[in-house]
Order: C-alpha cells, then sequence, then structure tokens
C-alpha cells in the first residue's frame, strides 16, 4: 500500500464531503418546492 | 453423490475460526481499559470475563485443529459464516453479564444486530448502561462493519493463507488492492481517519450543545462508530432525537453517506482520482435513488401535513430516509411515529430505500447500488434491442473505476442476489404477519432487519415472540454475508448428514 500524499488524502476527503453535501443540498430544495 | 466431509476440512475450518475468534478477544481489551478509566469494577469484570472465555474457546480451537493446510473456497466460506455466529454468541457474553438484557437470547440479538450493523436493539435502561458496555456495543458495530475477518486480519501482520477466501466469504467481493491484507489496513486507513474527524465534529457539536467534554467527545466516539459503519446504536434510549441539535443531524448525516460509500471508491478518490465520484455507477445511483425515495416519502408527509415546514421535513423526513437508504437506522422520531403519523406511502419510500442499501465493498447492507446500476443498464440494453433493428450491435457500457462492458453474467449475478434479498425480506414479513403483525408493519421491520438498517416502526421489542427474534437475527445474519457462505454452510450441514 503505497499511500504517501497527505495532500491528495485531503483534497479526497473535501471531495467525498462536498458529494455528501450536494445531496443534502437537492433534498433540501425538494423540501422547499414540495412544503411551498 | 455427495461428498462427507473429513477431518481435514473440519480442522482447517476450526483453526482459523480460532484464530479469528483471538483475534475477537483481543477487541474486548478495549472496554476493559474505558471500565477502569470511568472507575467501573463489575463492568470490567464482566469483560474480563467474557475476554477469558473467548481467548481459552479461540485457543482450543486452534491447538485441537492445528493445521497447516491451505484453505479452500468451501473452507473460507465456511469460516466466513461460523465467524459471525462465534462473534454473536461470545460478543452477547459481557452483554448478558451486564443485567441490561433480559435474556441470553435478546444479548446475542443485540449482538448480531451490532455486528451485522443493523442496530434494532432489545436493551433496556440504556441511559444507565455503562460506559464500557455502551463503548462496546459501538466497538461490535465498528468491527462488524470493518468485517469481523479484516480485523482478524489485521492482527496477523503476515496473514494467513485463505484469507481471500474468507474475505470474499464476509461479503466483500471488491478487492481494493492486490493482497488482501493491504486492503484490510487500507479499510482500517479510511476508517480510522474518518473516526478522528467525525468524533472530533461531534465532540464539538456536542460541547457547543451543553454537554460536558468527556460525555461530547465519548457520544461522538460512540455515534461516529454506528454512523460511519452503517449501525445505529446510540449511547442514549432517544437515539439521536436526544441531541435535538440540527448541527449533530448535518454531521450524522454526512457521516452515514460517507459510510456508505464503496472502499475501492475512497481509495481511488484518496489516490487522486477524485473525478471518479462524478462518473462512478454507484454515486450515480446512489445520488438518484435517494432523491427518488425522498420523494416518495417527502410527497407522503406533506400530503398528510405531518411535516408542514421545510426544515422539519428535511430534519425528520430526509434524515429517516438517509438513515434508511444507507442502512444506518439513526433516528430523530419515536418509532410508533411511523405507523402513527407517517402513512403508507412515506413507509413504503422508506421501504423501498431500505430494501436498496448502500454501495457493494461497504459498510452497508442490503441489494446495494452497483446492482441496482447494472440491472438498470441490463434493462436498457434489452430495451435497446427490441427498439433497434435486428442487425444492430447492442453494447452497454457502465462505469465504475474503469470503462465496462456490460456482460449478461454481470446481470445474471446482480439479478441473483436481489431476488434472494426481495425474498428474506418478505420471509420476515410473513413470519411477523404469523405473529399478527400488519403486513406494511411486518414488511417494513423484516426489510429493517434483512437490510442491516435497524428503523424500527415498535415490532422489536422485549416482548415479541423469540421465534420472531431469531428470524430477525437469521436475517440480519444472512443479508450481511449476503448469502453465498449462508448457502456454504447449509450445503456443508446437508453433506455431514447425507454424504457418503
Amino acid at each position: 500500500m503505497q499511500i504517501k500524499l497527505p495532500l491528495n488524502i485531503t483534497l479526497g476527503i473535501i471531495t467525498e464531503l462536498l458529494y455528501t453535501l450536494s445531496i443534502m443540498l437537492v433534498a433540501f430544495l425538494i423540501c422547499l418546492v414540495l412544503t411551498f | 453423490m455427495i461428498r462427507k466431509p473429513n477431518i481435514e476440512d473440519i480442522k482447517g475450518i476450526g483453526y482459523y475460526l480460532g484464530k479469528i475468534i483471538i483475534g475477537l478477544s483481543l477487541t474486548m481489551v478495549i472496554p476493559i481499559i474505558i471500565g477502569i478509566a470511568f472507575g467501573e469494577i463489575n463492568p470490567t469484570l464482566d469483560f474480563i470475563i467474557s475476554m477469558g472465555i473467548t481467548l481459552l474457546f479461540g485457543l482450543l480451537l486452534t491447538k485441537l485443529c492445528f493445521t497447516e493446510k491451505d484453505l479452500n473456497w468451501m473452507q473460507g466460506m465456511i469460516i466466513a459464516s461460523l465467524s459471525w455466529i462465534a462473534a454473536t454468541l461470545l460478543g452477547a457474553l459481557p452483554l448478558y453479564l451486564s443485567g441490561h438484557w433480559n435474556s441470553f437470547l435478546d444479548a446475542c440479538f443485540d449482538a448480531m444486530s451490532g455486528f451485522a450493523t443493523t442496530g434494532l436493539t432489545l436493551v433496556q435502561n440504556l441511559d444507565h448502561l455503562s460506559y464500557a458496555h455502551n463503548l462496546w456495543r459501538h466497538l461490535i458495530m465498528f468491527i462488524g462493519g470493518q468485517g469481523i475477518v479484516i480485523v482478524a486480519l489485521s492482527f496477523f501482520v503476515k496473514g494467513f493463507s485463505g484469507a481471500f477466501k474468507m474475505y470474499v466469504g464476509e461479503a466483500r467481493d471488491e478487492r481494493v488492492l492486490p493482497n488482501v491484507i493491504d486492503t484490510a489496513r487500507f479499510i482500517w486507513l479510511v476508517s480510522i481517519a474518518y473516526l478522528i474527524l467525525g468524533t472530533l465534529a461531534l465532540g464539538m457539536v456536542g460541547i457547543l450543545n451543553g454537554m460536558k467534554t468527556i460525555n461530547a467527545f465519548f457520544h461522538g466516539a460512540c455515534v461516529f462508530m454506528a454512523a460511519f459503519d452503517t449501525g445505529g446504536f446510540a449511547p442514549q434510549s432517544q437515539n439521536i432525537l436526544y441531541y435535538h441539535s440540527l448541527p449533530y443531524e448535518i454531521v450524522t448525516i454526512t457521516i452515514m453517506l460517507l459510510g456508505a460509500i464503496n472502499f475501492k471508491l475512497h481509495y481511488h478518490i484518496w489516490m487522486g482520482n477524485r473525478k471518479e465520484i462524478l462518473k462512478n455507477i454507484e454515486t450515480i445511483t446512489l445520488f438518484m435513488s435517494i432523491m427518488l425515495t425522498f420523494f416518495i416519502v417527502a410527497v407522503g408527509l406533506v400530503k398528510l401535513g405531518t411535516y408542514p415546514q421545510a426544515i422539519a421535513l428535511f430534519r425528520k423526513g430526509f434524515y429517516q430516509l438517509v438513515s434508511g437508504h444507507t442502512g444506518t437506522g439513526y433516528m430523530t422520531i419515536y418509532a410508533r411515529q411511523f405507523i402513527n403519523e407517517w402513512g403508507d406511502l412515506a413507509l413504503v419510500g422508506i421501504i423501498i430505500a431500505m430494501g436498496l442499501g448502500g454501495s457493494v465493498c461497504s459498510t452497508t447492507g442490503a441489494i446495494k447500488m452497483l446492482r441496482v446500476g447494472i440491472i438498470f443498464k441490463a434493462l436498457i440494453e434489452d430495451l435497446k434491442k427490441i427498439i433497434l433493428p435486428e442487425q444492430a450491435i447492442v453494447a452497454q457500457k457502465f462505469h465504475h473505476i474503469k470503462d465496462m462492458f456490460m456482460e449478461d453474467k454481470q446481470a445474471r449475478a446482480a439479478l441473483f442476489i436481489t431476488l434472494a434479498y426481495l425474498a428474506l425480506y418478505g420471509f420476515g414479513a410473513i413470519v411477523g404477519m404469523l405473529f399478527g403483525y400488519p403486513f406494511l408493519h411486518s414488511l417494513f421491520e423484516s426489510t429493517s432487519a434483512a437490510a442491516n438498517v435497524g428503523l424500527s416502526c415498535g415490532i422489536t421489542d422485549t416482548t415479541m415472540p423469540a421465534a420472531l427474534k431469531l428470524t430477525y437475527i437469521f436475517q440480519m445474519w444472512a443479508g450481511r454475508l449476503e448469502f453465498m457462505s449462508v448457502f456454504t454452510l447449509i450445503g456443508f450441514l446437508v453433506a455431514a448428514v447425507k454424504g457418503k
């Protein structure tokens, strides 16, 4: 196992967090649309 | 003619099962340390006794069944399935000794629920459970989420032969790295990195909510372990509702979604291939599936006027949906609210989400996104074959780490596992109905158990019939192992009785 790039790991974690954030944002938009 | 298993088959199974049990006993050191740190004498003794019994059992198996022969596929599969039964029986010991479970069966139910990362629980007076026992409940979710074999492999630095066969038997059909020991270590790396980040985030939110520092971080670590491993146990009986905090809910939603991502995908994203998250069939399918099932749930809830405000719909509707879809089982409502307030349409939406699950080679249960994506692509391919001229050559592609052409055997395997899951969901629902529970409620609880989710509409309770408890234990076990190793064990037992 060769994981020697902490920057890559940090950017990888940020990418994954953005993915989860996008799911939450779209879901919240659905909530907004349906409740109005 | 069926071949009767010989003594060498049994010795191979016993020897490596013993090694896994020794690995399991070593994990009991952690609650012992916690028990000592918090000055909990009796709980510490519970774990010392349980660790002694587990270690002795493991050592006896390795001595009595010593062998240097390589494992074959059958043995690897059987070890994987038996190791989960052994872990349940031995992991239940400290729970039962605590006096917070009414019977050993109830303790076994929670141990299987923990190891299989389900989250259904029969614990009594959880709010007064010791720190050591509470940590153990969450730790077994962490162990089960990684895979008991993965944990055992991590203790044996040089590894042992047949490791890959046991790894596959534990429903991990993808190797992240060519070497299975390196794969186990990478899974630990991801989990530990997120454990630190998640515990810090939850701890800080806890402190801001007014919790004592030590409690905030203890709860943070426990909740992280059960959320990332899509388990669903929580340190308090009110589950996540206890915290009454939007930031806490957002952090746990994030952790649950991260837990539903394939470890192989984590690896490629962490190695610099970040665009993969936008192209991968699993992340796309997960995104679409969450949105579609949430839409069903949201329409059902809005129609009934259960949550008239957008933020309430998000905090209650979307939270339970993500919890169900990722197979976690965290709740911000009471179990009976599903029945009394949600209505049939929202319940159906949650049941579909629970039945679909997260990614393969993640910590989630159920059918999983890769299979759903493959079945969908196969359907498109068949439709194209019908619509296009007969001379046209149809080749359907999908992207999972690399571009791949769809093959019939992939679609067949995905459909076989899907059908097996649907049968398992249906089986539990029928057993529930035999005991007098309504169809939709039975299906909800059965799907929750078999898909290793842990959301409950109130059926799971200490007063439910023992046969139903055993049914759910079987469902949690078979659902977590994805059938093949369970079928192999059944075949082995049939061969032992009928073979020549």
